[in-house]
């Protein structure tokens, strides 16, 4: 009995030793391989449209230069599932994905770095959109391919019943949070309506991303780069503080944000403006085609956002290509990042009524209005053009959003906490975080 | 041909035995009982062999690596790099640990000592044969059944903050509210809490029933001819009686409480202004949501240290009682 117990553990330990040790050395070098498949990974819903929407765009690619691209889409745990290739160090040669995610795939070096000489096109990228790209070192990691900004969303049908005008100013934005909460604009007699629709819930930063729109036209900002790639917290600047009390007394004192915003992501808060709870949206072109099927293309409008203390700055996001380190096809990467962005990638990419590839087109001698003639494109291509900002590409900009919802979270829940106080101990806590990431200024 | 058979190094056990019983037979008539009963040493190991291949990959060397990234920074790419504990004073330095471990232990006391209390009723009230019974017993037990992303999202229906929703509309029945629920931070754990009692109660329901039936008939009818009241028979009879069944769902509430996690990310995601920030959902966002698998890791090693000790000092309390 005692040995069999011993051999019985003695297989266990040897079989766990021997499977825990599998980790062999990291950064491959390929044997290159002009012919080899590329393979393409885009953050997408698997048999949605924008997988569709990929695998034309890689047709057209493979039409025009030969080269073989097998497309997967995922959308759950897609950063997870890299993470497994690269444990495998077999990542796939090209990703598609968020903008955002620049710092974190290049500190974990799976990014190759793209030669901008070899990008055919590269001239005509627009600006903030190739900024968007560089790592914190100035060098190119990421090649935008699709842009979107956000614009303000208004209840036409309401707006015309109070005989208001589209807001300019942050003023008249105020003023007609206040007249949609108040005045009754749906007519039913009741007291159900709120001016803004706003996901304010901590879960993946939304509250920071919303708040984004306003800190920026405030002339605010959540951290400030001083130079030589440092930056220092700057939530308690003055602008930064007049942003978060005037967008604090939105909801806090006109009331005008829908009721349960704090504990709401996105999906409710779409529903909140579709099912007529709440007359003005800030968001992102992608929401267009739902809204025109829930609510209806007359009942909403488009208008870029109202100016702020300083100007109009937007949140600008989009998605970038990725070329992955340790690929067997740099040539084959190569071309496909200069066919995405050239005039006949993008313009295959816009293609299409639902789950486009390309937003807003980053090349600009594309124009947006010759492909889609819906003139609210037109809009949200302006307002990315003339104000559309960038979240800024540090190591990780993730635990930055983080506490930064949490603030702004916690100062829209509770209407009595000090606002001054919860903003120096924000400033404390991104501190902390630059310094972590090693670009705290001194 | 059993495998026994097959094998050519088998030590010798039907075979020549029955010569040797002329000289000592006690002795090899008792290495050949045991030897059939026992086999060879390998049949066992053979038998769990599927159970332990599968644990093996699946359950013990994730843990095991579990452990390992906690000790490192995970990049598998650039290739993992040892850190020693820093993951470790990541999370237990990280803002609002405290606050989250505080926020777990009253979630879990909450929602353990309110599902048992409301489903211990729900057994005294559901208890008997009647056919009537089982109808009303399957409908109590739904909301185990019903996954906990339907449930969040029914709740948060439930607490719609203003004055027309549901559970405020019947506070104003009552001449109370509007209450914000889920959206004011001094009554958002409450409202969880309610919500984890709403779901977990008939689950502990179902195990105080299979433990009523196991209560003694006689003892109540005893207790009943002593003149005692429908109240002392349920003090002095029938939670005497049930004490195992109530150390067990202590220990099973208690591990899942201290888990807590799915309702509290759906319905307010630690806010607002981090008042139902649990432990789980902290190390979510350290480790899952900035991509750091190792203070991911080192959560999750925590999580499973106190879990353990709990599970013991309950152990250890239980076996002193027996005694």
């Amino acid at each position: 009995m005692q040995r069999s117990r011993w051999i019985g553990v003695g297989a266990l330990a040897s079989a766990l030793i021997l499977t825990s040790c599998t980790s062999g050395p990291a950064g491959v070098d390929a044997k290159q391989n002009s012919k080899a498949p590329l393979e393409l990974w885009t953050r997408t819903t698997p048999g949605g449209p924008g997988e569709k929407g990929a695998l034309e765009l890689a047709a057209a690619f493979e039409k025009a230069t030969g080269y073989k691209v097998e497309v997967t889409a995922i959308f759950d745990d897609f950063e997870t599932k890299l993470q497994q290739r690269a444990a495998q160090k077999k990542l796939p040669d090209i990703v598609m994905n968020d903008a955002t995610q620049i710092g974190t795939m290049h500190s974990q070096g799976l990014l190759r770095e793209i030669d901008l000489g070899k990008i055919k096109d590269s001239k005509q990228i627009i600006g903030q959109g190739l900024q968007s790209g560089k790592s914190l070192d100035g060098k190119q990691y990421g090649l935008p391919i699709s842009a979107q900004a956000s614009a303000l969303l208004i209840r036409k049908d309401w707006r015309e019943k109070l005989k208001l005008d589209a807001p300019r100013t942050w003023d008249d934005f105020a003023a007609m949070a206040a007249a949609f909460t108040t005045q009754d604009p749906d007519g039913d007699g009741k007291n159900n309506t709120a001016g803004l629709a706003a996901p304010l819930s901590t879960k993946r930063g939304y509250a920071s991303w919303y708040f984004s729109n306003f800190l920026w036209a405030a002339g605010g900002d959540f951290i400030t780069e001083t130079g030589k790639g440092k930056y220092k917290p700057a939530m308690t600047t003055p602008a930064s503080v007049q942003a978060m009390q005037w967008f604090r007394d939105l909801g806090c004192k006109a009331k005008a944000i829908q009721p349960g915003a704090v504990t709401m992501d996105t999906p409710p808060t779409n529903e909140t403006f579709e099912a007529g709870k709440a007359g003005m949206y800030v968001v992102g072109p992608y929401l267009l085609p739902r809204f025109d099927k829930s609510l209806g293309a007359d009942k909403y409008e488009v208008v870029p956002m109202p100016k702020g203390p300083k100007d109009a700055t937007v949140l600008a996001e989009g998605s970038s290509v990725y070329l992955m380190a340790g690929s067997d096809n740099r040539a084959g990467q190569d071309a496909f990042a200069g066919f995405a962005v050239s005039v006949e990638g993008q313009k295959k990419g816009m293609e299409g009524t639902t789950g486009y590839t390309v937003q807003i087109p980053v090349n600009t001698t594309v124009d947006i209005a010759q492909i889609r003639t819906d003139p609210r494109w037109k809009t949200y291509a302006q307002a990315y053009q003339d104000s559309g900002r960038y979240a800024p590409s540090i190591p990780n900009w993730t635990p930055v959003r983080q506490v930064t919802a949490d603030a702004v979270n916690a100062l829209m829940a509770d209407c009595g906490l000090d606002i001054n106080a919860k903003l120096r101990e924000l400033d404390k806590q991104l501190a902390d975080i630059l310094k972590e990431q090693g670009i705290a200024a001194s | 041909m059993s495998l026994d058979q097959a094998d050519p190094a088998a030590p010798p056990a039907a075979g020549p035995a029955p010569r040797k019983v002329g000289r000592r037979g006690g002795g090899a008539a008792d290495r050949r009982v045991r030897s059939r009963r026992g086999g060879r040493w390998w049949t066992p190991w053979l038998f769990l062999a599927p159970a332990l291949i599968l644990s093996l990959y699946f359950k013990f060397i994730p843990m095991v690596n579990a452990v390992t990234m906690s000790f490192q920074e995970v990049q598998p790419y650039l290739g993992n790099r040892w850190v020693g504990t820093d993951n470790y004073s990541t999370v237990l330095q990280s803002h609002g640990f405290r606050e989250a471990v505080w926020h777990t232990i009253v979630l879990a006391v909450g929602q353990t000592f309110g599902a048992m209390a409301l489903g211990f009723a729900l057994a005294l009230l559901m208890e008997g044969q009647s056919r009537r019974l089982g109808f009303v017993r399957s409908a109590a037990f739904l909301p185990v059944v019903v996954p906990m992303a339907v449930v969040a999202e029914l709740w948060r229906i439930m607490y719609h903050p203003t004055g027309d929703g549901m559970l405020n509309s019947i506070l104003a029945l009552a001449g109370m509210g509007p209450s914000g629920f889920i959206n004011d931070p001094d009554t958002s754990m409450a409202s969880i809490m309610v919500t984890g009692i709403w779901r977990g109660a008939p689950y502990d329901m179902m195990i105080f029933l299979a433990g009523l039936t196991s209560v003694d008939r006689g003892l109540y009818e005893a207790a009943r001819v002593d003149g005692a009241s429908r109240w002392q028979r349920v003090r002095h009879v029938t939670v005497p009686g049930l004490r195992s069944v109530f150390s067990i769902l202590f220990i099973l509430a208690a591990i899942r409480g201290l888990r807590v996690f799915t309702e509290v990310f759906l319905l307010t995601n630690g806010g607002p202004n981090g008042s139902t920030e649990v432990v789980m959902t902290l190390i979510y966002k350290l480790g899952l949501e900035q991509n750091r698998l190792g203070v991911g890791a080192a959560g999750a090693v925590l999580l499973f240290v106190a879990t353990l000790i709990l599970t013991v000092i309950v152990q250890l309390l239980r076996r002193r009682e027996s005694k």
